[in-house]
């Protein structure tokens, strides 16, 4: 019997879904999307409007637009309208002077300055001095140049009114090129990408980072849970929660713990002063001391999940196998290699490829010590994405390029976090860990 | 365990290894009591002046207005996400829905999922949605990336409920809805106070959203304020300031943690952090 949908249920699961989606789903889908757009701070993120700059001028001259084209769109326009005697009679002109203007000149066009202020001067009210003659003539100037026109037939209309008789195909080639928004620009981002003598640099680094993380991680983990394992249950205690520590610590807060264990006059700065050993800042001062401090303050975090997972694995070995090698004159190392070590091996596949994942796209730790120095000796693949689209001082943040190096950590994680959903039989795992009381 | 192995060497080895945190998390207390003299790092008096920033605004600005941020921002996105979980997980721990194995593995997905590589994309939805710069906005955010989390542990809960439970309510003449807020919903209190704390302890010490999602908004949270404030190139730094910040910062945090170590225990190997 086919049961009936629950109301009750769709309504429990709409809050759930609606955030998902826009907080998941939507960010998935802009990042793939942007990721094929050269959108950045320039670019704006909403769209951007039709102008023809100077520089943009010269441009199109240089990719052999008709010359005369060219300078038609250059030169400046009187007009009188009705909309340039509104915005004259806003700049303060004379009122009477203006309806003379308009009574007299009113829908005509002049082609320069000169002509415009010559009919001016046939006017009975002209002003007397020739520099507020001049002033008034501003608001009828009509140019194109660095008018935002909001449409691209906005833009082909202006266009067509200063220089009529440009072809239509040259008219839609500047219009195109006058856009100031994000265009698409296919896979220009990732081509970039592929060119950039940086990108493997990055790559080796990514690798190095998580290779070096990920053995601290497991082993140290590994090491922590059979030592404590093997502890009375005080010492023991003392341990884990000291390694825990590091996890429930505020990352800003860790970030200037390890600033003070390794910066000039730090805690290894002074001992290394005493020492007669070399001194310096030991985070920025050198790349291996650099590598070094990423790896140690990534590890120390990272270091407990394993010890957590393994803990929970050693206590579900049954003891009496213990006893039994015990018995059998066995030494503590050959428990360890024996018995303990082989049982281990699913857990310890499972936080390999868990904290491979999460090492893979975090940044945070680095950013906060290191960011990528001295240089870019330090910089990973998930920082170097965050830098380009989100935190580049130096002006113009990429957020296509950005979206397009995040694109390729977030096809990475989804098809790792599947393969391991497959792998490990998720439901099992996830469920494990559930709160016990 | 057998106690015929001798365990000093175990200490010495694990003692070794532990060194770097025990040394930090020890200065860490000492350094903002206490000062030492340049060159040294054995503390020769004791002290409050590096607390001052207490009361003393001229410091390191205002602490309390920050303190207050952080509160609300922690609250807020912890009643969001205790609301949505535990109505969510219990639709589908319990009730019958279309997609509902599309639906589950989707948040297994999204759980294994590192959502910190979707950050570009969440600054976007913002832009369009015009959240950006808001604090609501960053709660959102915090609030559904730990939804998938937070909706998985509390399925568990409810998977643990007794069916007897559902069916006498039922019997009874008892609405679903009635039947899971007065009879279901007393069963997982336990488990909603465990994904509350560890929400609140999420949500204090979040640095990344409040920092990228609103740079220049006119609020602050502790952990941008002590970023701010914690500048080792600044002219005057002074690591016992700093520390002390940061432990105020830390304090409720390490409260929480000792008094309910022993349920966090078990919900950290299945959390968030790698």
């Amino acid at each position: 019997m086919r049961t009936r949908t629950s109301l009750l249920g769709l309504g429990f699961v709409s809050p759930a879904l609606a955030l998902l989606f826009a907080f998941f789903l939507m960010p998935v889908v802009l990042t793939t999307v942007f990721a094929f757009t050269n959108m950045s701070t320039a670019t704006g993120i909403t769209g951007g409007s039709h102008v023809i700059t100077g520089n943009l001028l010269r441009d199109l001259g240089n990719a052999g637009i008709d010359n005369d084209v060219i300078t038609a769109l250059g030169e400046a326009s009187f007009s009188v309208t009705s909309e340039t005697l509104a915005a004259a009679a806003d700049a303060g002109v004379e009122p009477r002077f203006l309806g003379e203007i308009e009574a007299r000149l009113m829908g005509q066009n002049f082609e320069d300055a000169r002509s415009f202020e010559s009919a001016l001067k046939s006017l009975p009210s002209r002003p007397t001095r020739i520099r507020e003659l001049k002033l008034a003539t501003e608001p009828f100037e009509r140019s194109i140049l660095n008018t935002r026109y909001a449409s691209r037939a906005d833009m082909e209309a202006a266009i067509t009114s200063m220089a009529p008789d440009a072809p239509a195909e040259t008219i839609s080639t500047i219009a195109e090129a006058s856009y100031t928004g994000w265009r698409w620009i296919d896979g220009g981002n990732f081509q970039t990408l592929l060119d950039r003598p940086e990108t493997i640099r990055i790559v080796l680094n990514t690798v190095f980072y998580v290779a070096a993380t990920l053995a601290f991680n497991v082993f140290v983990g590994l090491f922590l849970a059979i030592t404590t394992f093997y502890l009375p249950k005080t010492g023991a205690g003392f341990f884990s929660v000291l390694w825990l520590l590091p996890r429930i610590t505020p990352v800003v807060l860790y970030a200037v713990m390890w600033k003070w264990f390794t910066w000039d006059n730090g805690f290894l700065y002074v001992i290394a002063e005493q020492l007669g050993l070399p001194a310096f800042n030991y985070m920025k001062g050198s790349v291996p001391t650099a590598w070094a401090t990423i790896i140690l303050v990534n590890g120390f975090v990272g270091a407990s999940f394993g010890m957590i997972l393994f803990s929970g694995a050693l206590r579900a070995i049954p003891i009496q196998q213990l006893w039994a090698s015990e018995v059998d004159g066995a030494s503590r190392w050959q428990q360890i290699r024996q018995i303990i070590l082989p049982q281990l091996r699913w857990p310890i596949l499972f936080v390999t490829s868990y904290q491979t994942l999460s090492l893979l796209s975090s940044y945070e730790q680095i950013w906060l010590t290191t960011n990528g120095g001295p240089g870019s000796t330090t910089t990973v693949w998930a920082l170097e994405a965050f830098n380009t689209a989100l935190n580049n001082y130096t002006g113009n943040l990429e957020y296509g390029m950005g979206a397009a190096m995040a694109l390729i950590l977030v096809a990475v994680g989804l098809v790792l976090s599947i393969l391991y959903l497959r792998m490990f039989r998720f439901d099992e795992l996830v469920n494990k860990p559930r709160i016990e009381f | 365990m057998t106690r015929n192995f001798s365990a000093w060497p175990i200490y010495a080895l694990l003692g070794i290894l532990s060194a770097p945190l025990a040394v930090m998390y020890l200065f860490l207390v000492i350094d903002t009591f206490t000062n030492a003299p340049p060159g040294s790092l054995i503390p020769n008096e004791f002290t409050f002046h590096h607390w001052r920033f207490l009361w003393d605004a001229s410091v390191t600005g205002d602490v309390w207005g920050p303190t207050a941020t952080t509160f609300l921002f922690a609250t807020t996105m912890v009643v969001i996400v205790l609301a949505v979980s535990s109505t969510a997980g219990y639709a589908i721990s319990r009730l019958n829905l279309p997609f509902r194995r599309f639906f589950l593995s989707g948040i297994m997905v999204m759980h294994a999922f590192p959502s910190v590589t979707l950050i570009i994309g969440v600054f976007l939805v913002l832009q369009f949605a015009g959240l950006y710069n808001t604090l609501i906005g960053v709660i959102l955010v915090k609030a559904s990336l730990m939804l998938p989390f937070g909706v998985w542990i509390m399925k568990g809960f409810y998977d643990q409920v007794p069916w007897e439970i559902e069916m006498a309510g039922v019997q009874d003449g008892a609405s679903r809805f009635t039947v899971w807020r007065r009879l279901i919903l007393p069963q997982v209190t336990p488990g909603l106070l465990s994904l509350g704390i560890f929400a609140f302890i999420d949500g204090w010490s979040e640095f990344m959203l409040p920092r990228i999602l609103a740079p220049s908004a006119n609020f602050q949270v502790l952990s941008t304020y002590l970023n701010v404030v914690s500048d080792p190139n600044s002219t005057t730094y002074n690591f016992n300031l700093f520390k002390s910040v940061g432990l105020f910062y830390t304090l409720p945090i390490l409260v929480l943690f000792a008094v309910f170590q022993n349920r966090l225990m078990n919900i950290f190997g299945g959390g968030t952090k790698g």
